[in-house]
Protein backbone atom coordinates (compact mmCIF):
# COMPACT_ATOMS: atom_id res chain seq x y z
CA UNK A 1 0.00 0.00 0.00
CA UNK A 2 1.27 3.40 -0.85
CA UNK A 3 0.48 6.11 1.73
CA UNK A 4 2.54 9.40 0.48
CA UNK A 5 4.19 11.12 3.46
CA UNK A 6 2.70 14.42 4.09
CA UNK A 7 4.78 16.99 2.68
CA UNK A 8 3.97 18.88 6.11
CA UNK A 9 5.00 15.79 8.01
CA UNK A 10 9.00 16.56 6.07
CA UNK A 11 9.32 19.65 6.58
CA UNK A 12 8.49 19.64 10.19
CA UNK A 13 11.04 19.17 13.36
CA UNK A 14 11.73 16.14 15.11
CA UNK A 15 10.12 17.96 18.29
CA UNK A 16 7.15 19.28 16.82
CA UNK A 17 6.68 15.84 14.85
CA UNK A 18 6.94 13.62 18.61
CA UNK A 19 3.59 15.89 19.39
CA UNK A 20 1.98 15.82 16.14
CA UNK A 21 -1.43 14.13 16.68
CA UNK A 22 -2.85 11.56 14.91
CA UNK A 23 -6.07 11.01 16.90
CA UNK A 24 -8.43 13.92 18.53
CA UNK A 25 -11.99 13.05 20.16
CA UNK A 26 -13.27 17.17 20.80
CA UNK A 27 -16.14 16.69 23.16
CA UNK A 28 -17.50 13.76 21.13
CA UNK A 29 -20.86 12.06 21.98
CA UNK A 30 -22.40 8.78 20.64
CA UNK A 31 -26.35 8.26 21.46
CA UNK A 32 -27.79 5.26 20.90
CA UNK A 33 -31.39 6.44 21.26
CA UNK A 34 -32.35 6.99 24.52
CA UNK A 35 -28.68 5.33 25.94
CA UNK A 36 -25.27 7.10 25.75
CA UNK A 37 -22.24 5.14 24.47
CA UNK A 38 -19.85 7.88 25.06
CA UNK A 39 -20.56 11.68 26.72
CA UNK A 40 -18.34 14.57 26.18
CA UNK A 41 -15.13 12.63 25.33
CA UNK A 42 -11.66 14.69 24.66
CA UNK A 43 -8.37 13.10 24.37
CA UNK A 44 -5.87 13.37 21.61
CA UNK A 45 -3.48 10.63 20.85
CA UNK A 46 0.34 11.46 19.65
CA UNK A 47 1.97 9.34 16.85
CA UNK A 48 4.77 7.93 18.86
CA UNK A 49 1.54 7.22 21.79
CA UNK A 50 0.60 3.75 22.78
CA UNK A 51 -2.47 4.59 24.22
CA UNK A 52 -4.52 2.96 26.41
CA UNK A 53 -8.29 2.63 26.62
CA UNK A 54 -9.29 1.27 29.85
CA UNK A 55 -12.76 1.38 31.77
CA UNK A 56 -15.29 -1.07 33.41
CA UNK A 57 -17.68 -3.41 30.94
CA UNK A 58 -19.72 -0.79 29.45
CA UNK A 59 -17.65 2.63 29.76
CA UNK A 60 -17.46 3.12 25.45
CA UNK A 61 -14.20 1.55 24.97
CA UNK A 62 -15.04 -0.28 21.71
CA UNK A 63 -17.49 2.54 20.53
CA UNK A 64 -14.12 4.88 21.12
CA UNK A 65 -12.74 2.69 18.61
CA UNK A 66 -15.58 1.85 16.20
CA UNK A 67 -15.95 5.82 16.06
CA UNK A 68 -12.30 6.27 15.02
CA UNK A 69 -12.77 3.58 11.71
CA UNK A 70 -16.03 5.19 10.97
CA UNK A 71 -17.46 1.78 12.17
CA UNK A 72 -19.82 4.15 14.14
CA UNK A 73 -20.71 7.84 13.72
CA UNK A 74 -20.75 10.26 16.12
CA UNK A 75 -23.60 11.89 17.67
CA UNK A 76 -22.08 15.57 18.81
CA UNK A 77 -18.15 16.58 18.72
CA UNK A 78 -15.46 16.20 16.27
CA UNK A 79 -12.97 13.60 15.82
CA UNK A 80 -9.67 13.85 13.74
CA UNK A 81 -7.71 11.17 12.46
CA UNK A 82 -4.59 11.68 10.77
CA UNK A 83 -5.46 14.89 9.49
CA UNK A 84 -9.12 14.00 7.99
CA UNK A 85 -12.48 15.25 10.20
CA UNK A 86 -14.52 12.52 10.51
CA UNK A 87 -17.24 14.55 9.65
CA UNK A 88 -16.41 15.71 6.24
CA UNK A 89 -15.20 12.40 5.02
CA UNK A 90 -17.83 11.50 2.26
CA UNK A 91 -18.54 7.34 2.25
CA UNK A 92 -16.03 6.57 -0.78
CA UNK A 93 -13.56 7.60 1.19
CA UNK A 94 -14.48 5.80 3.99
CA UNK A 95 -12.08 3.24 2.66
CA UNK A 96 -8.76 5.17 2.32
CA UNK A 97 -9.16 6.15 5.81
CA UNK A 98 -9.38 2.71 6.71
CA UNK A 99 -6.33 1.52 4.61
CA UNK A 100 -4.34 3.92 7.39
CA UNK A 101 -5.47 1.85 10.50
CA UNK A 102 -5.19 -1.98 11.35
CA UNK A 103 -7.59 -2.87 13.34
CA UNK A 104 -7.50 -6.06 15.92
CA UNK A 105 -10.95 -7.15 18.01
CA UNK A 106 -11.21 -9.83 20.89
CA UNK A 107 -13.00 -12.14 18.36
CA UNK A 108 -10.45 -11.77 15.93
CA UNK A 109 -12.82 -11.50 13.37
CA UNK A 110 -11.17 -13.83 10.25
CA UNK A 111 -12.61 -14.95 7.41
CA UNK A 112 -13.23 -18.75 7.93
CA UNK A 113 -13.72 -19.62 4.44
CA UNK A 114 -10.06 -17.74 3.76
CA UNK A 115 -6.78 -19.21 4.86
CA UNK A 116 -4.57 -17.37 6.89
CA UNK A 117 -2.83 -16.29 3.86
CA UNK A 118 -6.18 -15.19 2.38
CA UNK A 119 -7.38 -13.38 5.05
CA UNK A 120 -4.00 -11.28 5.38
CA UNK A 121 -3.75 -10.86 1.60
CA UNK A 122 -7.13 -9.52 1.41
CA UNK A 123 -5.92 -6.19 2.59
CA UNK A 124 -3.38 -5.84 0.13
CA UNK A 125 -5.91 -6.97 -2.51
CA UNK A 126 -8.62 -4.81 -1.27
CA UNK A 127 -6.54 -1.97 -1.50
CA UNK A 128 -5.65 -2.31 -5.18
CA UNK A 129 -2.34 -4.31 -4.94
CA UNK A 130 -2.09 -5.87 -8.33
CA UNK A 131 1.76 -8.15 -8.15
CA UNK A 132 0.75 -11.62 -7.01
CA UNK A 133 4.67 -11.30 -5.73
CA UNK A 134 4.56 -8.16 -4.18
CA UNK A 135 1.07 -9.95 -1.86
CA UNK A 136 2.94 -13.00 -1.43
CA UNK A 137 6.30 -11.62 0.15
CA UNK A 138 4.39 -8.91 2.22
CA UNK A 139 2.12 -11.28 3.39
CA UNK A 140 4.33 -14.21 4.52
CA UNK A 141 6.83 -11.31 5.70
CA UNK A 142 4.34 -10.56 8.29
CA UNK A 143 3.24 -13.85 8.66
CA UNK A 144 6.97 -14.56 10.10
CA UNK A 145 6.90 -11.58 11.88
CA UNK A 146 4.44 -12.76 14.30
CA UNK A 147 5.62 -16.26 14.22
CA UNK A 148 2.78 -18.27 12.04
CA UNK A 149 4.51 -18.16 9.02
CA UNK A 150 3.69 -22.43 8.72
CA UNK A 151 0.55 -22.10 9.36
CA UNK A 152 -0.15 -20.13 6.29
CA UNK A 153 -2.06 -22.34 4.42
CA UNK A 154 -4.21 -23.21 7.13
CA UNK A 155 -7.73 -21.88 7.97
CA UNK A 156 -8.76 -19.89 11.10
CA UNK A 157 -11.14 -22.60 12.83
CA UNK A 158 -7.88 -24.96 12.91
CA UNK A 159 -6.23 -22.49 15.14
CA UNK A 160 -6.02 -21.95 18.24
CA UNK A 161 -7.09 -18.66 19.52
CA UNK A 162 -3.46 -17.21 20.38
CA UNK A 163 -2.28 -18.17 16.67
CA UNK A 164 -5.76 -16.89 15.23
CA UNK A 165 -5.24 -13.76 17.37
CA UNK A 166 -1.51 -13.50 15.74
CA UNK A 167 -2.97 -13.58 12.12
CA UNK A 168 -5.30 -10.75 12.95
CA UNK A 169 -2.16 -8.80 14.03
CA UNK A 170 -0.38 -9.94 10.80
CA UNK A 171 -3.85 -8.45 9.06
CA UNK A 172 -3.38 -5.54 10.83
CA UNK A 173 -0.09 -4.64 9.80
CA UNK A 174 0.31 -5.94 6.45
CA UNK A 175 -0.95 -2.54 4.81
CA UNK A 176 1.90 -0.77 6.70
CA UNK A 177 -0.78 1.44 8.37
CA UNK A 178 -0.28 5.04 10.31
CA UNK A 179 -2.49 3.54 13.25
CA UNK A 180 -3.89 -0.09 14.96
CA UNK A 181 -6.42 0.11 16.71
CA UNK A 182 -6.76 -3.17 19.12
CA UNK A 183 -10.24 -3.70 21.41
CA UNK A 184 -9.36 -6.04 24.13
CA UNK A 185 -7.59 -8.11 21.87
CA UNK A 186 -6.12 -9.97 25.01
CA UNK A 187 -9.81 -10.63 26.53
CA UNK A 188 -10.12 -13.86 25.28
CA UNK A 189 -6.69 -15.61 25.24
CA UNK A 190 -5.18 -17.10 27.90
CA UNK A 191 -2.16 -15.28 29.60
CA UNK A 192 0.73 -16.72 27.94
CA UNK A 193 -0.83 -15.83 24.48
CA UNK A 194 -1.85 -12.40 26.13
CA UNK A 195 1.51 -11.49 26.97
CA UNK A 196 2.95 -12.26 23.01
CA UNK A 197 0.16 -10.81 21.41
CA UNK A 198 0.58 -7.48 23.59
CA UNK A 199 4.86 -8.08 22.78
CA UNK A 200 3.75 -8.15 19.11
CA UNK A 201 2.14 -4.91 19.65
CA UNK A 202 4.94 -2.92 21.62
CA UNK A 203 6.87 -4.40 18.91
CA UNK A 204 4.47 -2.79 16.23
CA UNK A 205 4.40 0.56 17.86
CA UNK A 206 8.52 0.62 18.27
CA UNK A 207 8.83 0.32 14.57
CA UNK A 208 6.52 3.80 14.37
CA UNK A 209 2.94 2.88 14.39
CA UNK A 210 0.46 4.79 16.87
CA UNK A 211 -1.10 1.92 18.82
CA UNK A 212 -4.11 2.34 20.46
CA UNK A 213 -5.54 -0.44 22.78
CA UNK A 214 -8.41 -1.11 24.35
CA UNK A 215 -8.74 -3.06 27.95
CA UNK A 216 -10.27 -3.90 31.16
CA UNK A 217 -7.76 -5.74 32.25
CA UNK A 218 -6.06 -3.77 34.97
CA UNK A 219 -2.73 -5.56 34.88
CA UNK A 220 -1.95 -4.64 31.40
CA UNK A 221 -1.69 -1.34 32.62
CA UNK A 222 1.66 -2.33 34.44
CA UNK A 223 2.87 -3.23 31.41
CA UNK A 224 3.09 1.05 30.56
CA UNK A 225 1.57 2.64 27.79
CA UNK A 226 2.48 6.44 26.95
CA UNK A 227 -1.37 7.10 27.49
CA UNK A 228 -3.93 6.30 29.54
CA UNK A 229 -7.28 7.09 28.98
CA UNK A 230 -9.79 6.45 31.58
CA UNK A 231 -13.68 5.81 30.73
CA UNK A 232 -16.65 5.27 33.29
CA UNK A 233 -20.54 4.95 31.96
CA UNK A 234 -19.09 6.40 28.48
CA UNK A 235 -17.38 9.88 30.50
CA UNK A 236 -13.81 10.44 30.48
CA UNK A 237 -12.34 10.23 33.94
CA UNK A 238 -9.02 10.87 33.18
CA UNK A 239 -6.32 11.22 31.13
CA UNK A 240 -3.00 10.41 31.81
CA UNK A 241 0.43 10.57 30.21
CA UNK A 242 3.61 8.66 30.31
CA UNK A 243 5.64 10.96 32.90
CA UNK A 244 2.80 11.48 34.84
CA UNK A 245 2.26 7.94 35.09
CA UNK A 246 6.15 6.83 36.02
CA UNK A 247 5.80 9.30 38.25
CA UNK A 248 3.10 7.94 39.96
CA UNK B 1 -10.99 -7.17 -13.06
CA UNK B 2 -9.20 -10.78 -13.42
CA UNK B 3 -9.04 -11.41 -9.86
CA UNK B 4 -12.72 -9.86 -9.44
CA UNK B 5 -13.50 -13.08 -11.99
CA UNK B 6 -11.40 -15.30 -9.44
CA UNK B 7 -13.40 -14.60 -6.52
CA UNK B 8 -16.69 -14.90 -8.24
CA UNK B 9 -15.18 -18.23 -9.04
CA UNK B 10 -14.24 -19.48 -5.80
CA UNK B 11 -17.82 -17.87 -4.49
CA UNK B 12 -19.40 -19.97 -7.16
CA UNK B 13 -17.53 -23.10 -5.93
CA UNK B 14 -18.49 -22.32 -2.44
CA UNK B 15 -22.53 -21.64 -3.20
CA UNK B 16 -22.25 -24.48 -5.89
CA UNK B 17 -25.48 -26.00 -4.41
CA UNK B 18 -27.23 -22.90 -4.50
CA UNK B 19 -26.03 -21.42 -7.67
CA UNK B 20 -26.90 -25.26 -9.05
CA UNK B 21 -30.27 -24.64 -7.96
CA UNK B 22 -30.57 -21.17 -9.25
CA UNK B 23 -28.85 -22.08 -13.00
CA UNK B 24 -31.33 -24.64 -12.65
CA UNK B 25 -34.15 -22.75 -12.68
CA UNK B 26 -32.89 -20.27 -14.88
CA UNK B 27 -32.37 -22.79 -17.62
CA UNK B 28 -36.03 -23.79 -17.12
CA UNK B 29 -37.09 -20.39 -17.31
CA UNK B 30 -34.81 -20.24 -20.46
CA UNK B 31 -36.43 -23.53 -21.61
CA UNK B 32 -39.82 -21.50 -21.83
CA UNK B 33 -38.80 -18.59 -23.24
CA UNK B 34 -36.80 -19.95 -25.86
CA UNK B 35 -39.44 -22.30 -26.87
CA UNK B 36 -41.96 -19.68 -27.03
CA UNK B 37 -39.72 -18.10 -29.68
CA UNK B 38 -39.10 -21.37 -31.75
CA UNK B 39 -42.91 -21.19 -31.86
CA UNK B 40 -43.14 -17.94 -33.13
CA UNK B 41 -40.23 -17.89 -35.44
CA UNK B 42 -41.95 -20.78 -36.87
CA UNK B 43 -45.27 -19.54 -36.97
CA UNK B 44 -44.09 -16.12 -38.49
CA UNK B 45 -42.42 -17.93 -41.04
CA UNK B 46 -45.06 -20.30 -41.46
CA UNK B 47 -47.46 -17.30 -42.34
CA UNK B 48 -44.45 -15.78 -44.50
CA UNK B 49 -44.24 -18.27 -46.68
CA UNK B 50 -48.04 -18.87 -47.32
CA UNK B 51 -48.43 -14.50 -47.75
CA UNK B 52 -46.25 -15.40 -50.06
CA UNK B 53 -48.06 -18.18 -51.80
CA UNK B 54 -51.28 -15.33 -51.80
CA UNK B 55 -52.20 -15.22 -55.79
CA UNK B 56 -55.79 -14.86 -57.03
CA UNK B 57 -56.20 -17.38 -59.84
CA UNK B 58 -58.55 -16.10 -62.10
CA UNK B 59 -59.89 -19.12 -64.27
CA UNK B 60 -60.32 -18.07 -68.01
CA UNK B 61 -63.67 -19.11 -69.89
CA UNK B 62 -62.55 -21.24 -72.50
CA UNK B 63 -61.79 -20.05 -75.49
CA UNK B 64 -60.84 -16.67 -74.94
CA UNK B 65 -58.41 -15.45 -77.77
CA UNK B 66 -55.14 -14.17 -77.13
CA UNK B 67 -55.84 -10.68 -78.04
CA UNK B 68 -58.60 -10.25 -75.79
CA UNK B 69 -56.52 -12.32 -73.11
CA UNK B 70 -53.49 -9.52 -73.17
CA UNK B 71 -56.39 -6.30 -72.70
CA UNK B 72 -57.52 -8.37 -70.20
CA UNK B 73 -53.78 -8.51 -68.66
CA UNK B 74 -53.87 -5.12 -69.22
CA UNK B 75 -56.53 -3.59 -67.39
CA UNK B 76 -55.75 -6.21 -64.25
CA UNK B 77 -52.43 -5.04 -63.60
CA UNK B 78 -54.02 -1.52 -63.78
CA UNK B 79 -55.41 -2.68 -60.36
CA UNK B 80 -54.00 -1.34 -57.30
CA UNK B 81 -51.83 -3.96 -55.41
CA UNK B 82 -51.36 -6.00 -58.70
CA UNK B 83 -47.70 -7.29 -58.77
CA UNK B 84 -47.67 -8.70 -61.58
CA UNK B 85 -50.26 -11.61 -63.71
CA UNK B 86 -49.04 -14.55 -65.57
CA UNK B 87 -50.83 -16.52 -67.85
CA UNK B 88 -50.46 -19.90 -67.37
CA UNK B 89 -52.16 -21.76 -70.27
CA UNK B 90 -53.96 -25.02 -69.29
CA UNK B 91 -51.41 -27.30 -70.76
CA UNK B 92 -48.59 -25.94 -68.33
CA UNK B 93 -50.82 -26.22 -65.27
CA UNK B 94 -51.57 -29.78 -66.09
CA UNK B 95 -48.24 -30.42 -65.95
CA UNK B 96 -47.57 -28.80 -62.90
CA UNK B 97 -50.24 -30.81 -61.88
CA UNK B 98 -48.48 -33.99 -62.92
CA UNK B 99 -45.23 -33.14 -61.31
CA UNK B 100 -46.45 -32.16 -57.57
CA UNK B 101 -48.72 -35.28 -57.48
CA UNK B 102 -45.60 -36.95 -58.70
CA UNK B 103 -45.33 -40.55 -58.12
CA UNK B 104 -49.31 -40.91 -57.36
CA UNK B 105 -49.72 -39.88 -60.51
CA UNK B 106 -51.35 -43.15 -61.13
CA UNK B 107 -54.16 -40.97 -59.97
CA UNK B 108 -54.19 -39.03 -63.28
CA UNK B 109 -53.96 -41.91 -65.72
CA UNK B 110 -57.54 -42.37 -65.81
CA UNK B 111 -57.82 -38.62 -67.19
CA UNK B 112 -57.83 -38.56 -71.25
CA UNK B 113 -58.43 -35.00 -71.11
CA UNK B 114 -56.60 -31.89 -69.50
CA UNK B 115 -59.50 -30.85 -67.50
CA UNK B 116 -57.78 -27.63 -66.22
CA UNK B 117 -58.91 -24.51 -67.78
CA UNK B 118 -56.58 -21.72 -68.79
CA UNK B 119 -55.74 -19.43 -65.67
CA UNK B 120 -54.15 -15.96 -64.82
CA UNK B 121 -51.87 -15.92 -62.15
CA UNK B 122 -52.25 -12.60 -59.49
CA UNK B 123 -49.46 -11.49 -57.57
CA UNK B 124 -50.43 -9.86 -54.85
CA UNK B 125 -48.23 -6.60 -53.82
CA UNK B 126 -46.81 -6.93 -50.27
CA UNK B 127 -48.67 -4.05 -49.16
CA UNK B 128 -52.06 -4.98 -50.44
CA UNK B 129 -51.66 -8.08 -48.33
CA UNK B 130 -54.64 -7.80 -46.54
CA UNK B 131 -57.97 -10.18 -46.63
CA UNK B 132 -60.31 -7.12 -47.34
CA UNK B 133 -57.82 -5.71 -50.09
CA UNK B 134 -57.74 -9.30 -51.97
CA UNK B 135 -61.23 -9.91 -51.17
CA UNK B 136 -62.09 -6.59 -53.25
CA UNK B 137 -59.65 -7.24 -55.95
CA UNK B 138 -61.07 -10.84 -56.40
CA UNK B 139 -64.71 -9.40 -56.54
CA UNK B 140 -63.25 -6.87 -59.46
CA UNK B 141 -61.89 -9.31 -61.52
CA UNK B 142 -65.04 -11.73 -60.75
CA UNK B 143 -66.87 -9.03 -63.28
CA UNK B 144 -64.91 -9.06 -66.31
CA UNK B 145 -66.38 -11.72 -69.09
CA UNK B 146 -63.56 -13.91 -69.63
CA UNK B 147 -62.81 -14.40 -66.05
CA UNK B 148 -64.86 -17.99 -65.27
CA UNK B 149 -64.13 -18.08 -61.67
CA UNK B 150 -61.78 -16.87 -59.25
CA UNK B 151 -59.58 -18.37 -56.16
CA UNK B 152 -57.81 -16.91 -53.74
CA UNK B 153 -56.73 -18.02 -49.86
CA UNK B 154 -59.84 -17.52 -47.40
CA UNK B 155 -60.48 -15.81 -45.07
CA UNK B 156 -58.57 -18.89 -42.90
CA UNK B 157 -55.79 -17.20 -43.23
CA UNK B 158 -56.73 -13.99 -41.68
CA UNK B 159 -58.09 -16.39 -38.90
CA UNK B 160 -54.98 -17.04 -38.50
CA UNK B 161 -53.12 -14.49 -38.29
CA UNK B 162 -55.49 -13.09 -35.52
CA UNK B 163 -54.80 -16.02 -33.48
CA UNK B 164 -50.67 -15.54 -33.94
CA UNK B 165 -51.14 -11.65 -33.72
CA UNK B 166 -53.02 -12.59 -30.01
CA UNK B 167 -50.85 -15.73 -29.32
CA UNK B 168 -48.18 -13.30 -29.91
CA UNK B 169 -49.28 -10.58 -27.58
CA UNK B 170 -49.68 -13.29 -24.90
CA UNK B 171 -46.35 -14.53 -25.72
CA UNK B 172 -44.45 -11.44 -25.26
CA UNK B 173 -46.26 -10.90 -21.77
CA UNK B 174 -45.33 -14.47 -20.74
CA UNK B 175 -41.91 -14.00 -21.86
CA UNK B 176 -41.77 -10.55 -19.68
CA UNK B 177 -43.18 -12.13 -16.97
CA UNK B 178 -40.54 -15.41 -16.92
CA UNK B 179 -37.62 -12.91 -17.66
CA UNK B 180 -39.16 -11.02 -14.57
CA UNK B 181 -38.98 -14.40 -13.01
CA UNK B 182 -35.51 -14.86 -13.39
CA UNK B 183 -34.76 -11.26 -11.93
CA UNK B 184 -36.30 -12.19 -8.54
CA UNK B 185 -34.73 -15.96 -8.90
CA UNK B 186 -31.27 -14.16 -9.16
CA UNK B 187 -31.85 -11.28 -6.40
CA UNK B 188 -32.81 -14.13 -4.29
CA UNK B 189 -30.16 -15.89 -4.39
CA UNK B 190 -27.51 -13.03 -4.15
CA UNK B 191 -29.77 -12.04 -1.12
CA UNK B 192 -29.01 -15.48 0.59
CA UNK B 193 -25.41 -14.90 -0.32
CA UNK B 194 -25.44 -11.52 1.32
CA UNK B 195 -27.13 -12.56 4.24
CA UNK B 196 -25.03 -15.41 4.85
CA UNK B 197 -21.62 -13.35 4.08
CA UNK B 198 -22.94 -10.39 5.97
CA UNK B 199 -20.07 -10.69 8.35
CA UNK B 200 -17.42 -11.34 6.33
CA UNK B 201 -18.64 -8.30 3.96
CA UNK B 202 -18.00 -6.08 7.25
CA UNK B 203 -15.01 -7.67 7.59
CA UNK B 204 -13.51 -6.79 4.19
CA UNK B 205 -15.27 -3.05 4.54
CA UNK B 206 -13.31 -2.94 7.91
CA UNK B 207 -9.83 -3.49 6.26
CA UNK B 208 -10.66 -0.88 3.92
CA UNK B 209 -12.00 -2.33 1.09
CA UNK B 210 -14.39 0.05 -1.33
CA UNK B 211 -18.17 -1.10 -2.51
CA UNK B 212 -16.63 -1.88 -5.68
CA UNK B 213 -14.27 -4.14 -4.55
CA UNK B 214 -16.98 -5.88 -2.22
CA UNK B 215 -19.88 -5.62 -5.23
CA UNK B 216 -17.70 -6.60 -8.45
CA UNK B 217 -18.07 -10.53 -7.25
CA UNK B 218 -21.60 -10.22 -6.81
CA UNK B 219 -21.94 -8.60 -10.09
CA UNK B 220 -19.49 -11.78 -11.94
CA UNK B 221 -21.47 -14.47 -10.32
CA UNK B 222 -24.84 -12.76 -10.82
CA UNK B 223 -24.00 -12.59 -14.74
CA UNK B 224 -22.31 -16.18 -14.83
CA UNK B 225 -25.63 -17.24 -13.20
CA UNK B 226 -27.84 -15.30 -16.50
CA UNK B 227 -24.66 -16.89 -18.73
CA UNK B 228 -24.98 -21.11 -17.61
CA UNK B 229 -28.79 -20.49 -17.33
CA UNK B 230 -29.03 -19.52 -20.59
CA UNK B 231 -27.04 -21.87 -22.00
CA UNK B 232 -27.92 -24.74 -20.57
CA UNK B 233 -31.59 -23.46 -21.18
CA UNK B 234 -30.94 -23.11 -24.67
CA UNK B 235 -28.87 -26.42 -24.96
CA UNK B 236 -31.79 -28.50 -23.53
CA UNK B 237 -34.68 -26.92 -26.11
CA UNK B 238 -31.94 -27.86 -28.59
CA UNK B 239 -31.85 -31.47 -27.56
CA UNK B 240 -35.66 -31.67 -26.88
CA UNK B 241 -35.98 -30.46 -30.32
CA UNK B 242 -33.22 -32.53 -32.16
CA UNK B 243 -34.98 -35.27 -30.25
CA UNK B 244 -38.33 -34.60 -31.14
CA UNK B 245 -38.68 -33.00 -34.68
CA UNK B 246 -37.83 -36.89 -36.14
CA UNK B 247 -41.65 -37.91 -35.02
CA UNK B 248 -43.34 -34.58 -35.73
CA UNK B 249 -41.52 -33.53 -38.84
CA UNK B 250 -42.82 -36.29 -41.66
CA UNK B 251 -46.44 -36.65 -39.71
CA UNK B 252 -47.66 -34.42 -42.40
CA UNK B 253 -48.90 -31.79 -40.84
CA UNK B 254 -46.80 -29.02 -42.28
CA UNK B 255 -45.57 -31.15 -46.03
CA UNK B 256 -43.95 -27.94 -47.53
CA UNK B 257 -42.57 -26.90 -44.37
CA UNK B 258 -39.69 -27.65 -42.02
CA UNK B 259 -39.50 -26.59 -38.71
CA UNK B 260 -36.56 -24.83 -37.93
CA UNK B 261 -34.36 -24.44 -34.57
CA UNK B 262 -34.56 -20.55 -33.43
CA UNK B 263 -31.86 -18.53 -35.57
CA UNK B 264 -28.28 -17.93 -33.52
CA UNK B 265 -28.97 -14.53 -33.34
CA UNK B 266 -32.21 -15.18 -31.27
CA UNK B 267 -30.37 -17.40 -28.98
CA UNK B 268 -27.66 -15.18 -28.53
CA UNK B 269 -30.43 -12.48 -27.42
CA UNK B 270 -31.94 -14.56 -25.11
CA UNK B 271 -28.90 -15.39 -23.18
CA UNK B 272 -27.72 -12.06 -23.37
CA UNK B 273 -31.04 -11.18 -21.98
CA UNK B 274 -31.10 -13.62 -19.27
CA UNK B 275 -27.35 -12.32 -18.51
CA UNK B 276 -28.57 -8.46 -18.08
CA UNK B 277 -31.70 -9.90 -16.30
CA UNK B 278 -29.67 -11.50 -13.61
CA UNK B 279 -27.17 -8.57 -13.01
CA UNK B 280 -30.27 -6.44 -12.63
CA UNK B 281 -31.24 -9.03 -9.93
CA UNK B 282 -27.79 -8.38 -7.89
CA UNK B 283 -28.33 -4.89 -8.47
CA UNK B 284 -31.83 -4.80 -6.66
CA UNK B 285 -30.43 -6.94 -3.81
CA UNK B 286 -27.36 -5.23 -4.08
CA UNK B 287 -29.28 -1.68 -3.51
CA UNK B 288 -31.55 -2.99 -0.95
CA UNK B 289 -28.89 -5.37 1.03
CA UNK B 290 -25.66 -3.97 0.48
CA UNK B 291 -26.17 -0.53 2.83
CA UNK B 292 -23.20 0.38 4.85
N1 LIG C 1 -25.23 -0.77 18.77
C1 LIG C 1 -25.58 -0.35 19.99
N2 LIG C 1 -26.87 -0.09 20.27
C2 LIG C 1 -27.24 0.34 21.48
N3 LIG C 1 -26.40 0.54 22.48
C3 LIG C 1 -25.10 0.29 22.28
C4 LIG C 1 -24.62 -0.17 21.02
N4 LIG C 1 -23.28 -0.32 21.12
C5 LIG C 1 -22.95 0.03 22.37
N5 LIG C 1 -24.03 0.39 23.06
C6 LIG C 1 -24.03 0.85 24.46
O1 LIG C 1 -23.03 1.80 24.60
C7 LIG C 1 -22.36 1.63 25.83
C8 LIG C 1 -20.88 1.49 25.60
O2 LIG C 1 -20.63 0.30 24.85
P1 LIG C 1 -19.18 -0.21 24.48
O3 LIG C 1 -19.32 -1.46 23.71
O4 LIG C 1 -18.45 0.90 23.85
O5 LIG C 1 -18.57 -0.53 25.89
P2 LIG C 1 -17.18 -1.23 26.23
O6 LIG C 1 -16.46 -0.27 27.11
O7 LIG C 1 -16.51 -1.65 24.99
O8 LIG C 1 -17.63 -2.47 27.06
P3 LIG C 1 -16.98 -3.92 27.10
O9 LIG C 1 -15.82 -3.84 28.00
O10 LIG C 1 -18.06 -4.78 27.67
O11 LIG C 1 -16.63 -4.27 25.69
C9 LIG C 1 -22.94 0.41 26.49
O12 LIG C 1 -23.86 0.85 27.48
C10 LIG C 1 -23.70 -0.27 25.40
O13 LIG C 1 -24.85 -0.87 25.90
MG1 LIG D 1 -16.00 -3.53 24.12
Amino acid sequence: MDIKPDKHEKMETRASRKKKSVIGFFNVCKFYGESDAIVDVSFTISKDDFALITGPSGAGKSTVIRIIYMGETISSGSVIVDGMNLLRITRPQVPLLRRKIGVIFQDFKLIPSKTVFGNVALVLEAAGVRSKNIIHDKVMSVLETVGIGDRAASYPPTLSGGEQQRVAVARAMVGEPKIILADEPTASLDPEAADAIYQLLQDVHARGTTVVVTTHDLNLLEKGGTRVIHLKSGRMVSIVNQDVWNGL
Amino acid sequence: MISYFKRALSDFIRHRFLHGVCTATIALSVFIISAFTLFFVNAGALMNTWQKGIRVIAYLEPGVNQGARKALIQRIKAFDGVEDVVFISRQKAFSWLKKEIGRQSSLLEGLEDNPLPDSLEIKISRSALNVKDIEYLASRIKTFNAVNGVEYARKWLARFKGVYDLFRITGIILVTMVFIAIMFIVANTIRLILFSRREEIEITRIIGADEEFIRNPFYIEAAMLGFLGGITGITLLFISFALSMPTISPSGILPFFTIRFIPPAAGIAIVISSVIVSWMGCYFSIRRFLHM
